[in-house]
C-alpha cells in the first residue's frame, strides 16, 4: 500500500524516510525490541538536525521535558497515560511516540461507551470455535494481545470512555504482563518491549473516571495546550499546510495573517481575555482546542479552493469560527456576539472578518 | 609598577560554592588533610566575637549585624548545615582551632548603597553570584550539586579538587572581568590584608574558605601598600550583632534573597545522603511520606517506579544520576498522576524544607528579644517558620496573654501573628494566623530601643503615637491599639489624643468615621479590661459633635466627599447600633433628620439616610414615597438620591416585601412623563448591582403580586409562631428593630 492510496497514511509510513534517518544515526543502546535509541525517539517527535544534515521536521510543539518524561516512562515498568483537554495532541503525540519505538502505530484500541473485554483480551473466530472446539487457531488476538506476543507499544485512545469494568482489566494486562486464556488453560506472556499508551482527556462529559487501581499503573503526563501564540500559529499553519496537500485541496496554504488571527481569537476565547489583558470576555462551552482551529483552517482551505479564489480570505474563515465557536446555540452566540462586538469591530485591520462574521450570524 | 608576590605554599585556598552541601564536603575533607593552624572564613570581622556562641547553635541560622546608631541598617550572613563556612567553623570548634572572618568590616558593608548581604543584589551578573553553577550550565547540568557531585567529585582527587577550582576561576573570571565592580575589588583588597594579618600571626599552615569568584583575587598578594590605600576612608562605626534562627524558606531564592539557593531542602537531604549514597531513593520514600501524611496515595511500588523513571530521565540526559529537575519530573508523572497540587506540597515540604534554626540561650540578645522569648516559652507558642493557625478564647487567662503579646508585637512591627478576619467569632474568641519570619530579628532590633520589655516597648510607641496623632481617626486607631494591648498608660495618653482631636477637629465626616473603629473597641472593651465606660463616653462625644456637624457636612459638596459622606453615615448607623445608649441613638436620629430634611444637601448621603430612618420605622412608607418623588422632580442630584437610597439592597429588595412596595408604589405611581425622567436615574443606580441581583430583582417584579399574597395567604399560623418566638429567643432581646422584617420573613419561608 503506498503513502498516495490511503487517505491518512500512518505515521510510520508518512514519515518513513525520517524513521530510517533517525535510527540510522543513532549509536546509542536501545532496549529490547525498540527501533531506536529513548533519546532518538525524542529527536524524532521534537525535531532536529542530524549530524549527516538530515532535518528531522518536528512532530511535537512544546516542552522537551514532557515528551522526555513521557519517553523515559515507556523504558521502566509502568505504562503511559497522556492527559489534557481535546485537542492538545494527545494522540498525535502516542502516535508518533509508537511509530518510533515500535514502528507501528496501529495496534489500536479505541475506547468508547461501546468497548467490550474482546477488544481488550481476546475474541473467538466462532466458526472455528463450534467446528474444533476451543484452540489457539480460534481465537482473535486483540491488539492488545498482538503487542504483548510482539513486544511492541500499544495504543489506547480514550480510555476513560470505556466503561469502567472493561478499563479494570488492564490491570492485570499492565501489572502481570500476563493475559490468560482460561478456555485453554494457557497464558499469553507479553515479551520485552510491550508496553501501553494510552490517552484521556479530563475535560468532556460523559467519561468514566478511572479507578485508583488502574491509575497506580500508569505513568501521568499532562499536555497543556501550547504555550505561546507564536507556538499555536506554527503548529496550525504547519498542520494545515500538510492535510491540505493530503486531502488535495485546491487552494494555496493560508497565509501566516489569517492562521495567527484565527489562533489569536481562539486563544482569547479560550483564556477569557484578550491578549492585551484589557478586556474580560465570556468564555463559549466548547474547548476550542488547537485542533479545531486546524480544521477551520483547513475547511477555509477547502471552501476557497472548491467556491473561492483560491486564497483564504474572511469569508471562508467566518463560517468555520462560527462552527467551532457556537456549540450551544444561545450562551455561545451571546458570547460570540459580544466578542464580535467588542473586540473584532476594534481592530481596524480586522473589519473584513467582522463585516464576513457578521453576516453569517445573520 | 608594583611587584606580585605569589600567596606562600602554607596558605590553601579553598572555593566554595555558597550553601552548596559538594563543596562542604570538599571543606571538610580539605581541612582535615591539611589541618592549619587557623581558618579564616568569608564574613566581616565584626562577627569574630560572636563564634564562641557556635556549640549552642542548631543550623539553619544567621548572623545579624547591624550599626548600634541605627539599628535598621542591618545585614544577615546565613548558615546552613550544609554549608561550607558552617562546616568548617565546626571543624574549626572541634579541633580547637582559631577562626577569623576576613571580609570587608560589616561597618563598611553596610553604609554601602547595594544590598550589603554578601554577594546578592538582581543586578549582579549570574557568574559573579553562582561561578560553579556558571560552569555546571556550561556543562549541560541544571543542578550544580549533582554536576559538583557526578564530575567534579567523583573524578577528581579530593586534594585536588580546591586547586582544579582555582583554575576554573580563574578562567572564568578573565572571560567576565568586565563584571567585577568597585565594591568587589574593595572587598578583595580587605580580604589580601587580613590573609597578611594571619601570615604574620601564624608560622603553620593556613585555610582560607571564600566564594569561589574571589579565588583568583587572592592568589597573588600586591604590595600591601596598594591594598591599604583601597581600604582608605571606609567608615567606621560601632557595630553590634548576634546570632538569630533562619529558615530554609529564607534561604530560598524564591523569597529575594539573592545569594540563595532555589531548593535547601534538597541540599540538606543530598548532604545528609552523601555518605549512605542512597539520595534518590531515599528521596522518593520521604515524599511518599508526605503525600500520605496529607492521605494521598504514595505506596511503595510507587515510590520503585519513580526511581526508576529519575534514572531513565538522567540517562536519556546523559546525565550520571538523577539531579533535582528529574525528582521532580518523576515525582509528578509517578506519584501525583500529573496533577501538580499535590506536587506543590512536596516542593514545599522537602524541596524548600522549612526548618527554623535555634539559637542557645548565652548567645547575647537584647533586652527586649529575651523578654519575648521569655513569654513565649511562659505562654508555650514557640516560634514557627510554617504557618500555624490558632484560636483564642479571651475568657481564659493564657488565651488572653497570648491575644495581648501578638497585638503588643505588631505595634512593634513584628506581625507574627494576623488576626484571622474571615470569620466573625464572636466577643470572646479571636483566630489568628501565627508565622515566625527571621527578619523580625531585626525590627526587634530596632524596637529594642523604645523599652526592654514588650509591654514598655509597645507603651511607648502607642504613647509617642498617640502623642504625634493630628486627626480624629489616628487617635482612634491608637485607643483601639493601646485597648488591644492593654497597656493602661497607653489607652489614657490616647484618650486624651482623641479629645484633643476631636475639639480641633472641623469636618463632622472625619469624627464620624472613626466612630465605627472605637464601637468595636466599645464592645470588646469589657473583655480587654479596660474600663468600658471611658470608651463610651469618647464614643458619645465623637457622635454628638460629629451628628451635629452632619448636616452641614453634605450641603454643597462633589460627588467625591459624597461618596466619603455616604461612607461615614453608614459606619456610624453601624457604630451607633452596636454600642450606643438610647439618648446618643436619638440624637444620631436627629442627625439624620435634619439631613433629609435639609433641602440642598448632596443627594447620596441624603438618599442613605432616608433608608435608614425608614428601615428604624422613624419615617413611614408615604414620607418616603414623597421623598422619592420630590427627588425625581428636581432635575439635579435625583440620581444620587435613588442610588443613596437603593445602594447595596439589591438582596434585601428582593426579599423584603415593604421595601419593594415603597419603591414600586412610588414607580407605579408616576405620570408617564415623570416615569420617562425617572427611567434613567432608576437605570443608573439599579446598574450598580450585579447581574445575578439584577435578574433575581427581575424575577421578583415579574411575580410582584405573588410577595404580598404569599404574606396575607394560605400559611400555618402556628408554625410560623412558633419559628418566630424560637427565633427571637436566638437572637435575644436585642432583636427590635428587625422584627417586621423577620416576621416576613418567616412567614415567606413558611
Amino acid at each position: 500500500m503506498t503513502t498516495e492510496s490511503v487517505l491518512r497514511p500512518a505515521a510510520e509510513q508518512q514519515y518513513a524516510a525520517e524513521l530510517a534517518a533517525v535510527a540510522a544515526a543513532d549509536d546509542r543502546p536501545r532496549p529490547p525490541r525498540w527501533r531506536m535509541s529513548p533519546q532518538a525517539v525524542v529527536t524524532y517527535v521534537l525535531g532536529g538536525r542530524l549530524p549527516d544534515g538530515t532535518v528531522i521536521t518536528p512532530k511535537y510543539v512544546g516542552d522537551r521535558r514532557l515528551v522526555e518524561v513521557a519517553v523515559g516512562t515507556l523504558v521502566t515498568d509502568r505504562a503511559l497515560l497522556l492527559v489534557g483537554v481535546p485537542g492538545t495532541a494527545k494522540s498525535w503525540l502516542s502516535e508518533h511516540i509508537a511509530a518510533a519505538v515500535s514502528g507501528n502505530s496501529m495496534l489500536v484500541v479505541q475506547g468508547t461507551a461501546g468497548t467490550g473485554e474482546d477488544q481488550v483480551r481476546y475474541g473467538w473466530n466462532y466458526a472455528r470455535l463450534i467446528a474444533e472446539g476451543p484452540s489457539e487457531a480460534a481465537i482473535v488476538a486483540s491488539p492488545v494481545m498482538t503487542g504483548m506476543r510482539e513486544g511492541a507499544v500499544v495504543r489506547v485512545e480514550e480510555l476513560t470512555r470505556m466503561p469502567a469494568e472493561v478499563q479494570d482489566s488492564f490491570i492485570t494486562i499492565l501489572s502481570e504482563k500476563t493475559l490468560p486464556v482460561p478456555e485453554l488453560g494457557i497464558q499469553v506472556q507479553a515479551v520485552p518491549g510491550f508496553t501501553v499508551i494510552a490517552t484521556a482527556n479530563d475535560r468532556d462529559r460523559g467519561v468514566n473516571q478511572m479507578s485508583s487501581a488502574l491509575a497506580r499503573r500508569f505513568n501521568t503526563v499532562v499536555l497543556p495546550p501550547p504555550a505561546t501564540e507564536d507556538d499555536e500559529v506554527e503548529i496550525v499553519s504547519a498542520r494545515a499546510a500538510q492535510l491540505g496537500r493530503a486531502l488535495q485541496l485546491p487552494a494555496e496554504p493560508p497565509a501566516l495573517e489569517e492562521v495567527r488571527r484565527v489562533v489569536r481569537i481562539f486563544r482569547e476565547l479560550r483564556n477569557g481575555s484578550t491578549v492585551d489583558g484589557r478586556t474580560q470576555l465570556k468564555k463559549p462551552s466548547g474547548s476550542l482546542s488547537t485542533a479545531e482551529a486546524i480544521s477551520v483552517v483547513t475547511s477555509g482551505m477547502a471552501l476557497a479552493g472548491h467556491f473561492g479564489s483560491g486564497t483564504i480570505t474572511a469569508d471562508e474563515l467566518a463560517s468555520g469560527l462560527l462552527g467551532a465557536v457556537v456549540k450551544d446555540r444561545v450562551s455561545d452566540t451571546a458570547a460570540w456576539q459580544e466578542y464580535l462586538e467588542a473586540v473584532v469591530k476594534e481592530r481596524a485591520e480586522w473589519r473584513d472578518l467582522y463585516r464576513a462574521c457578521q453576516d453569517m450570524v445573520g | 609598577m608594583a611587584r606580585e608576590q605569589p600567596l606562600p605554599d602554607r596558605v590553601t585556598l579553598l572555593g566554595i560554592r555558597h550553601h552548596g552541601p559538594g563543596s562542604a564536603r570538599m571543606v571538610a575533607a580539605a581541612l582535615e588533610a591539611v589541618r592549619p593552624e587557623v581558618v579564616l572564613i568569608e564574613g566581616p570581622p565584626e562577627g569574630d566575637a560572636l563564634l564562641p556562641h557556635v556549640p549552642s547553635l542548631t543550623p539553619p541560622v544567621a548572623l545579624l549585624l547591624h550599626d548600634e546608631a541605627e539599628p535598621a541598617r542591618a545585614a544577615f550572613w546565613p548558615f546552613a548545615e550544609f554549608s561550607p563556612e558552617w562546616r568548617a567553623m565546626t571543624w574549626a570548634r572541634v579541633n580547637g582551632v582559631p577562626v577569623r572572618f576576613f571580609d570587608l568590616p560589616a561597618a563598611a558593608s553596610l553604609d554601602d548603597p547595594e544590598p550589603s548581604d554578601s554577594d546578592s543584589a538582581d543586578d549582579v551578573p549570574k557568574a559573579a553570584v553562582d561561578p560553579l553553577g556558571t560552569l555546571a550550565e556550561a556543562a549541560g547540568f541544571d543542578d550544580p550539586e549533582r554536576w559538583w557531585e557526578d564530575v567534579v567529585e567523583h573524578h577528581t582527587d579530593p586534594r585536588d579538587l580546591a586547586e582544579a577550582v582555582a583554575e576554573a576561576m580563574g578562567a572564568l573570571r578573565e572571560e567576565f572581568a568586565d563584571q567585577v565592580d568597585a565594591r568587589t575589588l574593595r572587598r578583595e583588597a580587605a580580604m589580601r590584608q587580613n590573609v597578611r594579618q594571619a601570615l604574620k600571626d601564624v608560622e603553620g599552615s593556613i585555610a582560607v574558605v571564600a566564594g569561589a569568584w574571589h579565588v583568583p583575587a587572592l592568589r597573588t598578594l600586591p604590595p600591601a601598600s596598594v591594598d591599604a590605600a583601597a581600604l582608605k576612608g571606609l567608615p567606621r562605626k560601632k557595630i553590634s550583632g548576634t546570632w538569630v534562627p533562619w529558615s530554609h524558606g529564607r534561604l530560598a531564592a524564591s523569597s529575594g534573597y539573592g545569594a540563595g539557593v532555589a531548593s535547601p531542602g534538597w541540599y540538606a537531604h543530598l548532604w545528609e545522603c552523601a555518605e549512605r549514597g542512597d539520595a534518590v531513593p531515599r528521596w522518593f520514600a520521604k515524599a511518599c511520606g508526605v503525600l500520605r501524611a496529607e492521605d494521598l496515595p504514595g505506596s511503595t511500588a510507587s515510590a520503585v517506579e519513580a526511581v526508576r523513571l529519575a534514572d531513565a530521565l538522567a540517562a536519556m540526559r546523559g546525565r550520571p544520576s538523577p539531579g533535582l529537575s528529574e525528582v521532580m519530573e518523576a515525582t509528578l508523572a509517578v506519584l501525583c498522576g500529573g496533577d501538580a497540587t499535590p506536587l506543590r506540597l512536596v516542593h514545599e515540604q522537602l524541596v524548600v524544607g522549612e526548618r527554623l534554626g535555634e539559637v542557645g540561650e548565652d548567645v547575647p540578645t537584647s533586652p527586649l528579644a529575651a523578654d519575648l522569648a521569655r513569654w513565649q516559652r511562659r505562654l508555650r507558642m514557640p516560634p514557627s517558620a510554617s504557618v500555624k493557625p490558632m484560636r483564642f478564647d479571651l475568657r481564659k487567662d493564657t488565651d488572653r496573654e497570648r491575644s495581648k503579646l501578638l497585638r503588643r508585637l505588631e505595634v512593634l512591627d513584628v506581625p507574627w501573628g494576623t488576626p484571622d478576619t474571615t470569620r466573625t467569632l464572636g466577643t470572646f474568641a479571636e483566630a489568628w494566623q501565627l508565622h515566625w519570619r527571621p527578619e523580625f530579628a531585626v525590627a526587634l532590633a530596632v524596637a529594642a530601643r523604645h523599652g526592654t520589655t514588650v509591654e514598655a516597648a509597645a507603651g511607648t510607641v502607642l504613647i509617642a503615637r498617640a502623642a504625634a496623632a493630628t486627626r480624629v481617626v489616628d487617635a482612634a486607631e491608637t485607643l483601639s491599639q493601646a485597648v488591644g494591648c492593654e497597656i493602661p498608660e497607653a489607652v489614657a495618653a490616647s484618650r486624651q489624643a482623641l479629645d484633643r482631636c476631636a475639639a480641633a477637629a472641623t469636618d463632622a465626616l472625619e469624627l464620624l468615621s472613626a466612630l465605627p473603629d472605637l464601637a468595636t473597641t466599645v464592645r470588646y472593651g469589657s473583655v480587654r479590661g479596660t474600663d468600658p465606660e471611658l470608651l463610651r463616653v469618647a464614643l458619645h462625644g465623637l457622635l454628638a459633635r460629629g451628628a451635629v456637624g452632619l448636616p452641614l457636612a453634605c450641603r454643597g459638596v462633589d460627588d467625591d466627599t459624597a461618596e466619603r459622606a455616604v461612607r461615614a453615615v453608614e459606619g456610624a448607623d453601624d457604630a451607633v447600633r452596636l454600642a450606643a445608649d438610647d439618648e446618643h441613638r436619638d440624637t444620631w436620629q436627629r442627625a439624620l433628620k435634619s439631613l433629609v430634611a435639609m433641602p440642598d444637601a448632596h443627594g447620596l448621603p441624603t438618599g442613605r439616610a432616608t433608608r435608614l430612618l425608614w428601615e428604624t420605622g422613624a419615617l413611614d412608607s408615604d414620607e418616603v414615597a414623597t421623598r422619592l418623588h420630590r427627588a425625581v422632580s428636581l432635575a439635579a442630584g435625583a440620581t444620587a438620591f435613588v442610588a443613596g437610597f437603593l445602594r447595596g439592597s439589591a438582596a434585601l429588595l428582593t426579599a423584603d416585601p415593604r421595601l419593594f412596595a415603597v419603591v414600586d408604589e412610588w414607580l407605579t405611581g408616576l405620570s408617564g412623563a415623570d416615569f420617562a425622567a425617572a427611567l434613567p436615574l432608576l437605570r443608573r443606580a439599579v446598574g450598580e448591582f450585579s447581574p445575578a441581583e439584577r435578574r433575581m430583582l427581575g424575577d421578583r417584579v415579574k411575580g410582584s403580586t405573588a410577595g404580598g399574597a404569599v404574606a396575607s395567604g394560605d400559611w400555618d399560623e402556628e408554625l410560623a409562631a412558633r419559628l418566630v418566638g424560637h427565633v427571637r429567643d436566638l437572637l435575644g432581646a436585642g432583636a427590635g428593630a428587625g422584627t417586621g422584617a423577620g416576621t416576613g420573613r418567616a412567614g415567606a419561608g413558611a
